[in-house]
């Protein structure tokens, strides 16, 4: 039901389609937003619903490469409503909407991979090039 | 056995606990003219402050709903016919929709599920809100009754029960397994306290009664004792305790920034356990708090590293106290088994063979209480001599000990041994029956074997709480006294002696003489003592 609804009002820059083989396996795209280091980038994830869903959080994981200082190099991301506050309330869109506010809006206060923090908190003008350098090497053309 | 209790504690049943929790919440819902399990939810989150609670809601109500997520007006359903569940999407009839009180309706499927979840997570359910992440509505007891599966609302009572308990800092659960009493501290003072189940803990760490070992060095003894080395290897190396509620955590995510599981929902730093309230800049930032590498220079981390490593090297050591540390306690759990045995067949056989009344047998009763306590705090006394560093002092304990352990060894000799033989008697008649006469010499030695061993133990209990304290300045001044292996300790043993013998002295009115050894009042006409057989002169 939930994913008919994803699949009918889609959410600009954000795509997810079922995997054939398991329908709790969703691959997605997330666009780089406007005016942030990942403009133009393609990013891919991959979404799993666990069998307690929805009252336990769907599993999300960047595959795609990513210079940010809430995702760790392999891919795990540092949001809360992934972890103590989900809520069965919340849905797949939702999620996703927010891994893409995340981009906007990179939080190097509650970080998950260090060094990328402490280059963002140090130089944040050179840690931005290094961001838009990876979306170039990494996301871009998929 | 140790002093008079009074009334330093209170023990409550799981009735009491009910009982005084339905009395506040009872009072509360008069008082604010609120509903039964509004006063509940309000109580939990003032921690069952009464005083606070109605405080705070006088002065302004819509703030202490606001928090509480108390809405004022429930809403009604909707008018249409169908409505679809938030959760699942699909579309239901309105009778099988509900909300929190606030205009977000879910089906009752989802419903269960959500509280299932919330139940399955742990006490911090007892705050459970509206799923919609932006409203904070309170699900109350009534929806839980009203939504929930069978065990889950029997759970979630469960829960409100547990955290009347242990919201309050005054009172604590018998650590005893099957037991469902809880303790209310009272005053201050020893903490050992003995539940109605007869299990006596310290009501401090919970662990049971050690007196007069400190909870530290219990805590420390304990974790090294753990028959499962390999988990505490584990433990120790992957995880640290929350520096709140000391629960161990594992850190199974990548930031630094801790979320300890509710009811504690501390937050803090896993590199230097500091709240992360107080994290920022002037840490040196989130990521690499250097308040950690600071401590770790001035040598404080360092110090534990080191502990962790000479335990480590001192196995036999350890081992050696370990062994009679576990043997006492075996002896003790020996002991219990045969004060029941008494209770229960051995003294009514004796007051079938004797004549004697089994309220004049109590001193069997009695004896065995004190080899209970005496094996107890013995076996603590080894964890107490593992951890004493001072050699003077462990060369004084270490003789205390021994005189305590011979004392004990000959009061629980003959509590097993010679008691027998008054029990065996009826099986076989090859010998001649023991006589009346020979059982009061028995009583009387047993009776003054259980008195002395009582006052010895008091004493040592106390000398050690103390810390020794009084070893280094009566070591020099020795006195001349008679005759004794070694003169240094003599000196102390001699001020025990006087110590105790206005308080033996009262139970024998005729005149005696104390023996220099177990400090038992013997009658002049005997030359040696009639407890341990040391002579008189």
């Amino acid at each position: 039901m939930e994913t008919q609804r994803l699949l009918s009002e889609p959410a600009p820059g954000i795509s997810a389609s079922p995997s054939e083989e398991n329908m709790r396996y969703f691959n997605v795209m997330i666009l780089g937003p406007a005016q942030s280091p990942y403009e133009g980038g393609v990013f891919k994830l991959e979404l799993f619903l666990p069998e307690e869903y929805p009252m336990a959080a769907p599993k999300v994981r960047f595959l795609t490469k990513i210079y940010h200082p809430n995702i760790d190099k392999l891919g795990r991301i540092c949001l809360d409503i992934l972890k103590d506050k989900w809520s069965p309330a919340l849905q797949i869109r939702t999620v996703l909407l927010s891994i893409q506010a995340l981009l906007s809006a990179p939080n190097p206060d509650d970080p998950l991979s260090d060094n990328i923090a402490k280059h963002w908190k140090a130089n944040e003008a050179e840690a931005v090039e290094t961001a838009k350098e990876w979306t170039r090497l990494y996301a871009s053309g998929a | 056995m140790f002093g008079n209790y009074g009334q330093r504690y209170i023990v409550l049943t799981e009735k009491d606990i009910n009982e005084r929790q339905e009395e506040d919440i009872g009072k509360v819902s008069a008082v604010l003219s609120i509903r039964r399990e509004e006063a509940c939810v309000l109580l939990h989150h003032y921690k069952w402050n009464i005083s606070k609670l109605s405080d705070e809601w006088f002065a302004d109500e819509e703030k202490v709903r606001d928090i509480v997520g108390l809405l004022l007006n429930g809403i009604d359903l909707p008018n249409s016919r169908k409505l679809t569940c938030g959760i699942c999407f699909e579309g239901y009839s309105s009778d099988v929709m509900s909300s929190a009180g606030c205009d977000h309706f879910y089906c009752h499927e989802c419903w269960e599920g959500y509280i299932s979840a919330a139940i399955s997570d742990g006490p911090g359910c007892l705050s459970l809100r509206c799923p919609d992440p932006s409203c904070g509505a309170m699900v109350l007891q009534n929806m839980i009754n009203k939504l929930a599966k069978d065990d889950d609302k029997v759970r979630y009572a469960r829960f409100i029960l547990r955290a009347y308990v242990e919201d309050s800092k005054k009172t604590k659960w018998c650590p005893a397994p099957d037991c469902t009493c809880a303790v209310e501290f009272v005053s201050d003072g020893n903490y050992d306290v003995s539940c109605n189940c007869k299990f006596s803990f310290c009501w401090n760490c919970t662990e049971e009664a050690h007196r007069p070992v400190n909870c530290e060095t219990v805590s420390r003894w304990i974790l090294k004792n753990s028959a499962e080395s390999e988990n505490m290897n584990w433990i120790l190396a992957n995880s640290k305790p929350c520096p709140k509620c000391k629960r161990p955590i594992e850190k199974n995510q990548g930031c630094m920034h801790m979320t300890c599981t509710p009811p504690c929902k501390f937050e803090f730093c896993w590199l230097c356990l500091g709240s992360w309230a107080e994290h920022g800049e002037r840490t040196g930032g989130f990521y690499a708090c250097n308040r950690y590498e600071s401590a770790k220079k001035e040598g404080v981390y360092d110090e534990t590293e080191a502990r962790r490593e000479r335990a480590k090297n001192s196995l036999e050591r350890y081992m050696h106290y370990y062994e009679r540390w576990a043997s006492n306690q075996t002896s003790r759990q020996k002991a219990q088994a045969d004060l029941q045995k008494a209770e229960k067949e051995q003294l009514a056989k004796l007051t079938d063979v004797f004549g004697i009344p089994e309220t004049q047998l109590k001193f069997i009763i009695e004896a065995w209480s004190q080899i209970i306590e005496c094996r107890r705090v013995l076996k603590w006394t080894y964890a107490y001599g593992y951890y004493l560093d001072d050699k003077v002092k462990s060369e004084f304990f270490e003789y205390l000990q021994g005189e305590a352990e011979s004392g004990l060894e000959r009061l629980h000799q003959c509590a097993e041994k010679d008691l027998q033989s008054f029990l065996t008697v009826r099986s076989d008649n090859t010998e001649p029956a023991p006589s009346i006469a020979e059982f009061g010499d028995f009583r009387v030695k047993l009776a003054g074997l259980t008195s002395v061993t009582r006052n010895y133990f008091e004493n040592l209990v106390q000398a050690l709480e103390a810390g020794l304290e009084d070893v280094h300045s009566t070591a020099q001044g020795t006195t001349s006294s008679n005759a004794t292996n070694i003169p240094s300790k003599k000196a102390v043993t001699k001020g025990k002696t006087k110590k105790q013998l206005p308080r033996t002295s009262s139970d024998n009115s005729d005149e005696g003489w104390p023996c220099e050894r177990c400090t038992f009042i013997n009658p002049s006409s005997v030359d040696a003592c009639s407890v341990c057989d040391k002579h008189r002169y």
